[in-house]
């Protein structure tokens, strides 16, 4: 074997035995499979190969089918009319027809690039329209000359997933809003920039105007800071309005009130001194205000939107199409049909390797099913006839044929993706640390400017007025509107580099508060894929690296989990793979013989064998003369899990291990990495309830968990963080997703969490000796407005700057 | 100095036509996607044209 001879397409390390050669572009390059191969061909062809030179990462090994150009069987359905008009619709003139659909493996700006380019090289694509953020192209094609399944397959053939996606009311809705705020944002910006012109000759104290052009002036700028009054700040005298009427429930003011009261004092003030020709106009603050404002809250909007719903979350876990027999048992010709069309009492087929489409029970054909994504079980679960299938579990064994019993809504994993959503309304709702501060600010705020009112019509009724709004005014809340989304906007920057990517604007304060750590094990604390630990029972005479070689030969070209560690601990040690003299016959169920070699189950082979807690799985090497090897297989540790663990002991936080796998295997990783608190066997039901248990008791818990089992819990906890690689659903539930590996950047986000709450802290503080400073100095009569202008912007300034510290973290 | 009574009226309207330019745009998707064109021009420069594929483009 040649070392270092990678894939030119997906970069992997090629096997022996599955070196491929092609001429590309005068260059001959080496490829792992047919399926790289076609690949790399495809793109060459077209003149795109700039794209290898421009990706950030390599790609992954596509499936083998793509070597020929025909569309695969399992995406004929979506040309079906039933699945065809759900994921289309009309577009524009004639007979054209536009669908989302949403790009999946994509890496880096070159395999966006690249998925574009192809699309638009088809014949009958009309338009591309590829969105970089949400990772979703729209494409508006002729039905006549391409299709729904060509299209998604051409993805495919270039080395990516892609599914079709039913755009939702939300989605519709977000988008709307997002761009409403925009414009919002947009008419206050020109507005404050225009009024502000027009505002100069007062700046600089030109005394030479004349009355007319100092009218003139006013006027244009009253004209412009009526539609940023109306148009732009109307969302804020709603809330305002809505937060005064529903005072009696909730005994607290937002910040929308004095902001409200603020601009509709100054601008009727301002009109007046406008009309009776004296006195300060404050257009130029009142503009200026409101954009500051809009552009804090659109970027808080952005942050927020980047959440995926949880039924678009659903529809990814389960597949599209299942294999229907139609005829069962007199037939086993097998149709394939969408599972939105199939129904209870259906029997269908699933292929070894495909997700299971609907609940039901096995009828033929025993097999073993993962089903980690819903249970947590790390191991495979073996399945006997009349035993209960569930959807989005993967059957790894054999072709099994089940009968369904239940789809859609009613099935298991619906059923989880419903106490999901119920999570997310039961969650407790985090009161931060602004809202609260601003709750006092607000009161402390209207008490003096009505008292410093009331005292100044006691002394002098006619500058009453005038003292009311300039305390509003000059006491801006601009700082203390500034100084919590600017310091989580900076700290979402960079723990964003470190590899958490936050959903949810909360969990920076969350962090910080959290008394529990909930883990889940598979997948979270481990990784939930095994690993050869150790070769034993060696027969005399055999070297450990003979054996591993035989077992590696026989496993050859299987998929199954442990056969893939035995051969990536063969590549690690180097070793040459003798070629077998006889073919390797696979029994399902039992395991691999060639000649008088034999590589399986202990029961298979006859022998005892001492199964300890915490393994895998172990694998046995026999021939005639009885056992040669055993192997045994242990999950592994997710990397930087010492270091979580290191970092939440610091802070005194408790950490639990919670998983639905069985109670023996759980204490044995408890005890391994060193988690006192550890419970087995759990369902989502009974995390969610560990959870809510753990609440009501006053503790503020932190989960982190991978599957669709974890979804309910991650929903549920007052923090959450999805890994990555897990299940949609998860991701779905949680308010930050891990897109690392390992563990550790999470170690280094509790840092920069504790930063965060300092800068917030010191910006609010800032923001409060400003006030408490400007506002008694205003309600003498001390500060003329344009000081107290300059004193806003710079105490606004020292805030934003303030916060930038965060950036380097 | 007469000429502000006809320069800052037209000022107005130059505002207004901003407005509108800037409410098209937000329309019509300018603003839902600020990372991808800034991408593709890079990507695309000095690339040559893609051919139109035939409905197999393997050699």
């Amino acid at each position: 074997m040649k070392p270092n001879l990678v894939c030119y397409h997906c970069s992997s390390t090629i096997l022996p035995g599955e070196l491929l050669e092609a001429d590309l572009a005068g260059v001959s390059r080496s490829f792992c499979c047919p399926g790289c191969m076609a690949i790399a061909q495809t793109i060459h062809g077209e003149g795109l190969e700039v794209f290898y030179a421009r990706r950030a990462r390599a790609g992954e090994r596509p499936a083998a089918y793509l070597a020929s150009n025909e569309i695969p069987e399992k995406l004929q359905p979506y040309d079906d009319p039933s699945l065809r008009s759900r994921f289309t619709r009309p577009s524009g003139k004639s007979d054209e027809l536009e669908t989302t659909l949403r790009l999946e493996k994509i890496r880096c700006a070159a395999c966006v690039w690249l998925c574009e380019q192809h699309l638009r090289g088809l014949s009958g694509v009309k338009d591309v329209q590829i969105n970089y953020v949400t990772q979703k192209v729209v494409v508006r094609f002729s039905p006549s000359q391409t299709s729904l399944a060509r299209l998604i397959f051409e993805i495919e053939r270039v080395g990516y997933e892609a599914w079709p996606f039913e755009p939702s009311l939300t989605l519709e809705r977000s988008k709307k809003e997002r761009r409403q705020l925009l414009t919002r944002l947009g008419v206050a910006l020109l507005g404050m920039m225009q009024v502000m012109m027009y505002a100069w000759p007062s700046y600089v104290g030109a005394n030479d105007i004349t009355a007319e052009y100092d009218l003139l002036l006013a006027w244009t700028s009253w004209v412009l800071t009526v539609p940023v009054m109306v148009y732009s700040a109307g969302p804020i005298f709603q809330a305002a309005w809505r937060s005064v009427l529903s005072f009696q429930q909730s005994h607290m003011l937002g910040m929308d009130v004095p902001i409200a009261l603020a601009l509709a004092l100054a601008f009727i003030a301002g009109t007046i001194n406008l009309i009776t020709g004296s006195g300060q106009s404050y257009f130029d603050s009142i503009t200026m205000f409101v954009a500051f404002i809009l552009a804090a809250r659109y970027v808080e909007l952005l942050a927020r939107q980047d959440a995926q719903g949880g039924a678009e979350a659903l529809a990814k876990q389960l597949p599209a199409t299942c294999e229907r027999i139609l005829d069962y048992p007199n037939s086993q010709t097998v149709a394939l049909v969408p599972v939105v069309n199939c129904n209870p009492g259906d029997v269908v087929r699933v292929p070894p390797g495909e997700v299971v489409p609907a609940d039901g029970s096995l009828i033929e054909n025993a097999s073993a099913l993962d089903e980690s994504l819903l249970t947590g079980e790390s191991k495979p679960v073996q399945k006997k006839i009349g035993d209960r299938v569930y959807a989005g579990t993967h059957n790894i064994l054999n072709p099994l044929i089940m009968r369904i019993e239940a789809v859609g809504q009613s099935t298991r994993i619906a059923g989880i993706a419903s106490l999901l959503d119920q999570a997310l309304l039961a969650k407790p709702v985090m009161v931060s640390l602004a809202e609260k501060w601003a709750a006092y600010f607000v009161a402390f705020l209207l008490l003096s400017a009505f008292l410093s009112s009331a005292i100044w019509l006691y002394f002098d009724p006619s500058r009453a007025w005038t003292v009311l709004v300039s305390v509003l005014v000059a006491s801006c809340p601009c700082a203390l509107s500034l100084a919590v989304p600017t310091a989580m906007a900076a700290a979402q920057g960079a723990v964003t580099k470190l590899g958490l990517l936050i959903v949810r604007g909360h969990v920076m304060e969350g962090l910080v508060k959290a008394t529990d750590l909930v883990l889940d094990k598979t997948g979270t604390v481990t990784m939930g894929q095994p690993e050869l630990q150790e070769i034993v029972c060696l027969r005399p005479g055999f070297k450990a690296e003979d054996a591993l070689a035989i077992a590696v030969a026989l496993e050859s070209g299987q998929k199954h989990p442990l056969a893939l560690s035995l051969l990536r601990a063969a590549q690690d040690k180097q070793l040459s793979i003798p070629t077998l003299s006889e073919p390797v016959i696979n029994i399902l169920g039992k395991g691999l013989s060639s000649g008088t070699y034999r590589l399986g189950s202990a029961v298979w082979l006859g022998i005892t064998s001492k199964s300890k807690v915490g393994q895998y799985g172990q694998v046995h090497l026999a021939d005639d003369a009885g056992l040669i090897a055993s192997f045994i297989f242990l999950d592994t540790v997710r990397n930087g899990l010492d270091d979580l663990l290191a970092s939440a002991k610091r802070r005194n936080i408790t950490v639990h291990l919670v998983s639905g796998d069985d109670p023996a295997t759980v204490a044995w990783w408890a005890n391994r990495v060193g988690i006192t608190s550890f419970v087995g066997a759990y369902s989502p039901e009974d995390k969610y309830d560990y959870i809510e248990r753990l609440q009501n008791s006053g503790r503020f818990v932190w989960a982190i968990g991978d599957g669709v089992n974890d979804a309910p819990l991650l929903a549920r906890a007052d923090v959450s963080i999805a890994v990555g690689t897990g299940a949609p659903l998860a991701s779905a539930g949680a308010d930050a997703i891990l897109t690392t590996v390992s563990l550790s950047p999470l170690a280094k986000t509790l840092l920069v969490a504790d930063k965060t709450a300092v800068i917030i802290k010191e910006n609010l503080l800032w923001a409060l000796v400003y006030n408490l400073l400007a506002i008694p100095a205003v309600m003498m009569g001390w500060v003329n407005p344009w000081v107290a202008g300059i004193g806003m912007s710079l105490s606004s300034l020292a805030v934003t700057l303030n916060a930038w510290r965060l950036r380097k973290a | 100095m007469e000429s502000l009574f006809i320069l800052i009226p037209l000022s107005l309207l130059l505002v207004g036509l901003l407005a509108w330019v800037l409410g098209w745009s937000v329309k019509s998707g300018q603003f839902d996607d600020l990372d991808g064109p800034g991408q593709s021009i890079l990507m695309d420069d000095d690339a040559p044209a893609p051919p139109k594929v035939s409905e197999n483009s393997q050699k």
